[in-house]
């Protein structure tokens, strides 16, 4: 009789249908080994960490010396009014466990700066760490020690109406990076030997008029190519007009009835209208060369991840059998054609997919040799996995928050680009680092006291201006933004908590998940104006 | 409570967020974020509705329910949940559906602001209308995967959410799938449903036998008619065990299945028989008198292109045999299947159950080919994007209270980056289209039928219903007799259903005067004679205004695509002042997709990867990109 389900796994399944579809079971995994650190539990903190238990994280750890105020109550949906003055740690972990039974979470009731101080190890057992609400200070000292152990940070904010994050992550190397936009690797311009003698062995002329309007469009722009190319020097139709006439060449190929009307050939129509994408000549994506040329791939060493391993032998495998090429991803599009046909032109492609495949997976085991390693220290399925992502290999590289902040080193360039948009984000930027600034002098932030934003206006206006000038950057577009960011008063809105902890959830996944491609390096969100903007800084 | 708010908000504004009421259309994936939401900016006064119960496959987002709480109402439990944080909120829970005709426009005039948080097309047209109606603005949004929108509609003010055409939906309510079919889709989805029933890992939500809890059968069918059939089945208590354990007691005899899926519970169905006055009934099909062999031009003798011929239903239950048999073999192997479409005895078995499904339901069947395409795409959801779309949801809500219409926009949340780096992509609120069916003043459309063959009925369930979004309709006849043909009032007008459009004399160029009382909404459906339809249609719905009275019926289809292509552009020309409009196709959570040109708000123009847009979410499985903030 039938084996024995797991319960627990078909609950789980049941669960999280609707984002395995996005993921995957192997991301849903990762997700669910991942442990998350959250430093503050405050509105926006809480919010990100929804936004990650419920699709079930593995643990997440709570790091907040502080007690739940009133104000807290107000704006963070995991604080009751009950809880005041209790540990604020203590009091979100419980509220936020009961979100999902399948995640595990733990309450540290310290200040950030007490675990940098007594306990900075415990911070590099995370997956990722979450921070909300930090001083400036304390924030760099924790990215400095993340950034060298290599740990990816978050760094989370909802000012007023203004949300801000910053990812620091020194490398982050994605295989699945999911492009939307992905050509189909067909390989007309270099037909693969199996395509060439199948398509040899169908003669259009001599088909029955079922055949012909069923045999797969690949084969019939294979073998028009071949005319074409005959026609032309070999060389197949590389600019708009030439395919222009190309697809004509593919038309005048229509049949016709006894009356010279073209018969209704899908196939053909199909044929015709791939020749914009399916004659993009094949060659090795300038993001994947510039992975393969790295130095983290040139040069290996037996710290060398599994991603650069492989990186080396997939160069390695361009230079030998790949001819210049990369490994064949294997899959052809869905195409009118009948079963028999279109089967066996699948099994072409995915026979010659496999075959690079075999071919990688032996210069992967030869470098592990080679590094001292076992052989079997990549899993097959691991290679196969890159291989067939290997046109779509992406690494991440953000700079650290001590570069950014130290004035030798700032993105200076990038933020007077931005500067001539008299709309840009990057005011808001200037603007939240001069409200840091300000909370550095006077320990709190500009408008908390409604007595006193007049005089918090003047003092925050010369916080700016210094900012500016360690910034060589001209003055700002208007004064505006000073009365503005007083007026929030460092407030937490609640709406703009949801929209950054939607926000930034989504790119924890894509670190944890090693999916997709994450932003590099800071986020500005305006809800005023409902607007967004990535810079790298 | 959310002291913070009023900070940053002018006094009156806030005064307004506390003293208001408003209505949350859908306790689902926004709907939960958008309660959250609300309690927390300080909304004081809030009625949430939903019909819907809680599933297990929500709890990876709807985060106001838990386990203990699947199966009760989505309403009552995001209500209570709210409270246990929040206990000073003023929350109203109806276990409802807002079409429902208690909720009239009165009802509507009680609140300040409506925020819908929906999942499908019929309750989006309903609540737009209603908001219209009572001149009430509503939000409106949707999600899917990693896309989202928000929207802002106020009447005369802004576009309302039917201003534009919006291609058809693609999820189906669970009763349509189980008990009334209408399109080939709905049994192919019954197929796949019944795929994971018998071999997949079982879904409560995937049942397959006829829904008693139907609200259209209200009940009345009688659990007896059940009970009363099931025991002349010879494997009795059909009812009280799984679909598997009872398939796998019979040991997957192909006939024993056949009986009870398209025999007996066809039966059964009949027995309701509240659903089939207004609906062709279905004809069970009977294992040992099936319909004779069909004569098939398409067949060829090499069977080359078997995937592309329609099977006959003797041919269809072949199939099911064969799969069946091969699956049994399949699960007893390796446990529990997954459906894959490239997994012949799989496909095999959907292609064959849906178009057996489909002859019993008077469908047009499908060949493999096309089924196989048509077969399965859900939408993934996941709570990143219902939070980012519910914050997106309260600044226009601010802004509306704040009497800042002017100011509101239409956001989409993109998946991945615009050549800008924008992950948001705020757009004007277009003017409301002059020639709307629905919120123009005297709005009129053209329908395109066959009078010769068109019912009555088929001018309710799929014209007046279906496409044009009415509830309970009454349309008379604008012959200067006033010839009722339609009343809402039941049982006035049954003996129409059945008769042709003719019968009445309705013919090229007569008006028919459509009424939705609840609605408060009244549409001219100008009759466009017409003889020759693509595949799977009947009628067809053009351009607002008549065409020109023309002779000759077969060219009538071009002439009027022509003439809506003209009144498009005309209507667009009034809002649209560059060239570089984008199209923006955005995905509702329930599977629904949106076209519409919209103007840029910024200068800067994403024109590319807004079109990539249209590419990608058409159907994609499980490879959809992500909120790629930055490329």
């Amino acid at each position: 009789m039938a084996a024995p389900v797991n319960r627990k796994n078909v609950d789980k399944k049941a669960k999280y249908d609707r984002q395995l579809r996005l993921w995957g079971d192997h991301g849903q995994a990762l997700l669910e080994n991942a442990k998350i650190c959250l430093i503050n539990a405050s509105a926006t903190g809480t919010e990100i960490l929804k936004n990650l238990i419920l699709p079930g994280i593995g643990s997440f750890t709570i790091i907040d010396g502080n007690k739940v105020k009133g104000e807290d109550v107000g704006n963070n949906f995991f604080l009751t009014q009950d809880s005041i003055g209790k540990s604020r740690a203590q009091v979100a972990t419980e509220l936020l466990l009961e979100l999902n039974n399948d995640v595990t979470g733990n309450a540290v009731e310290e200040s950030p700066e007490q675990i940098l101080e007594n306990n900075p190890e415990y911070l590099k057992s995370f997956t990722i760490v979450i921070v909300t609400s930090l001083v400036e200070r304390t924030l760099l000292d924790l990215s400095s020690i993340l950034y060298a152990a290599d740990i990816p940070l978050l760094v989370c904010r909802s000012y007023g109406m203004i949300g801000y994050m910053r990812l620091v992550v020194k490398e982050h190397t994605v295989i699945e990076s999911q492009p939307d936009n992905a050509h189909e690797d067909l390989r007309l311009d270099k037909p693969l030997a199996g395509l060439v003698e199948y398509a040899h062995s169908l003669d259009l002329e001599a088909m029955t008029k079922q055949e012909h309007m069923h045999t797969p469009y690949l084969v019939l722009l294979y073998k028009f190519l071949e005319k074409w190319k005959e026609m032309h020097n070999g060389q197949v139709p590389k600019n708009y007009k030439e395919k222009t006439s190309f697809k004509d060449l593919l038309r005048s190929g229509i049949r016709k009835n006894e009356h010279g009307v073209p018969e209704d050939e899908e196939n053909f129509d199909e044929a015709i209208m791939a020749v914009n994408t399916a004659l993009n000549p094949s060659k090795i994506p300038s993001e994947v060369q510039g992975i393969i040329d790295d130095p983290a791939c040139t040069n290996l060493s037996s710290e060398s991840s599994s991603f650069w391993i492989m990186a080396q032998a997939l160069k390695q495998f361009i230079a030998n059998e790949g001819n210049g090429m990369l490994p064949l991803r294997g899959a052809i599009p869905d195409m009118t054609a009948d079963s028999k046909r279109y089967i066996q032109l699948q099994n072409i492609y995915k026979e010659q997919a496999r075959t690079d495949c075999i071919a990688v997976t032996s210069r992967v085991q030869q470098i592990l040799t080679s590094l001292g390693k076992a052989s079997d220290t990549i899993q097959d399925n691991e290679i196969k996995l890159f291989c067939k992502n290997s046109a779509f290999l992406r690494v991440i590289r953000c700079r650290s928050l001590t570069q950014e902040y130290s004035p030798d080193s700032a993105a200076t360039q990038e933020i007077s680009m931005n500067f001539e948009n008299p709309d840009s984000e990057i005011y808001w930027y200037i603007m939240l680092r001069a409200a840091d600034k300000f909370y550095s002098q006077y320990s709190y932030f500009p408008g908390t006291y409604d007595d006193q934003v007049d005089s918090d206006s003047v003092k925050l206006k010369s916080c700016v201006c210094s900012i500016l000038q360690e910034l060589t950057l001209g003055a700002l577009p208007k004064e505006d933004y000073i009365q503005e960011l007083c007026r929030y008063g460092a407030c937490e809105l609640h709406s703009v908590a949801s929209f950054m902890g939607g926000v930034a959830a989504q790119e924890v996944i894509k670190i944890v998940t090693n999916q997709f491609v994450p932003f590099n390096n800071t986020y500005l969100y305006n809800a005023m104006t409902t607007t967004s903007a990535t810079f790298q800084l | 409570m959310a002291a913070s708010v009023r900070g940053i908000l002018p006094d009156d504004t806030a005064e307004m967020v506390s003293a208001c009421k408003v209505l949350v259309v859908g306790a689902g994936g926004i709907g939960c974020e958008l309660l959250k939401n609300l309690v927390l900016t300080g909304f004081n006064d809030i009625v949430v509705i939903d019909l819907d119960t809680i599933d297990v496959s929500n709890l990876n987002r709807q985060f106001l329910f838990q386990k203990k709480h699947v199966g009760q109402s989505k309403s009552q439990v995001a209500k209570e949940s709210a409270l246990r944080f929040n206990p000073n909120v003023k929350i109203e829970a109806k276990h409802d559906s807002i079409m429902n005709p208690d909720y009239s426009v009165d009802f509507f005039r009680q609140f300040t602001l409506v925020m819908n948080a929906l999942d499908n097309r019929a309750a989006r047209n309903h609540v737009n209308r209603m908001c219209l109606a009572a001149d009430i603005p509503l939000v409106e949004s949707g999600t899917a995967g990693y896309l989202g929108q928000v929207t802002v509609i106020k009447k005369s003010v802004t576009e309302c959410y039917e201003c534009q055409p919006k291609p058809t939906q693609k999820t189906f309510p669970g009763c349509t799938i189980r008990n009334t079919p209408s399109e080939p889709v709905h049994c192919i989805v019954w197929a796949k449903h019944l795929y994971n029933q018998l071999f997949g890992e079982e879904d409560p939500d995937q049942d397959v036998s006829p829904d008693t809890a139907d609200p259209e059968a209200a009940g009345d069918a009688g659990i007896a008619a059940l009970e009363g059939k099931s025991n002349n089945v010879d494997a009795g208590g059909i009812a009280r065990t799984s679909t598997r354990e009872w398939a796998a007691s019979t040991d997957y005899n192909s006939e024993k299945l056949f009986r009870k899926l398209f025999y007996d519970d066809i039966k059964y169905l009949l027995s309701m028989d509240k659903l089939w006055k207004k609906r062709a009934a279905p004809i069970p099909l009977n294992w040992d008198l099936l319909p004779p062999e069909e004569p098939s031009s398409t067949t060829n003798s090499n069977g080359d292109i078997k995937d592309q011929r329609i099977w006959d239903v003797r041919e269809c239950v072949e199939k099911f045999t064969d799969s069946l048999a091969k699956l049994k073999k399949q699960y007893r192997d390796q446990g529990d299947l997954v459906w894959d479409k490239d997994d012949s005895a799989s496909m095999d078995f959907v292609t064959a159950v849906a178009n057996i499904r489909a002859q019993i339901f008077g469908i047009a069947r499908k060949s493999r080919f096309k089924i196989k395409s048509m077969a399965g795409n859900i939408i993934p959801a996941i709570a990143t994007t219902n939070a980012v779309i519910a914050g997106l949801i309260i600044m226009e809500a601010l802004k509306i209270l704040s009497g800042h219409l002017d100011t509101c926009k239409t956001v989409y949340l993109n998946k991945h980056p615009t050549a800008r780096k924008k992950l948001l992509v705020p757009c004007f609120l277009d003017k409301p289209n002059p020639k709307c069916y629905v919120c123009s003043s005297k709005p009129e459309v053209t329908v395109q039928v066959n009078c010769a063959t068109f019912t009555v009925k088929m001018l309710e369930e799929k014209v007046l219903k279906a496409y044009l979004g009415m509830v309970a309709p009454d349309v008379e006849v604008d012959d200067g007799k006033g010839t009722i043909l339609i009343s809402s009032d039941e049982g006035e007008t049954e003996e129409n259903n059945d008769k042709c459009l003719a019968d009445f004399a309705i013919r090229h160029s007569s008006r028919l005067k459509a009424d939705d009382f609840l609605q408060n909404y009244s549409l001219i459906l100008n009759i466009d004679q017409c003889n020759i339809f693509d595949d799977d249609v009947d009628f067809k719905v053009v351009g607002e205004k008549p065409r020109p009275i023309s002779e000759t019926e077969a060219t009538s289809s071009k002439v009027t695509e022509k003439g809506e292509s003209s009144s498009q552009s005309t209507s667009q020309s009034s809002t649209v002042v560059d060239d570089e409009d984008d199209i923006m196709v955005v995905v509702d959570e329930g599977q629904e997709t949106s076209v519409s040109k919209k103007r840029k708000l910024s200068e800067d123009d994403d024109t590319k990867s807004a079109k990539k847009s249209k590419v990608t979410s058409q159907t994609r499985n499980g490879d959809d990109d992500t909120l790629i903030i930055d490329p």
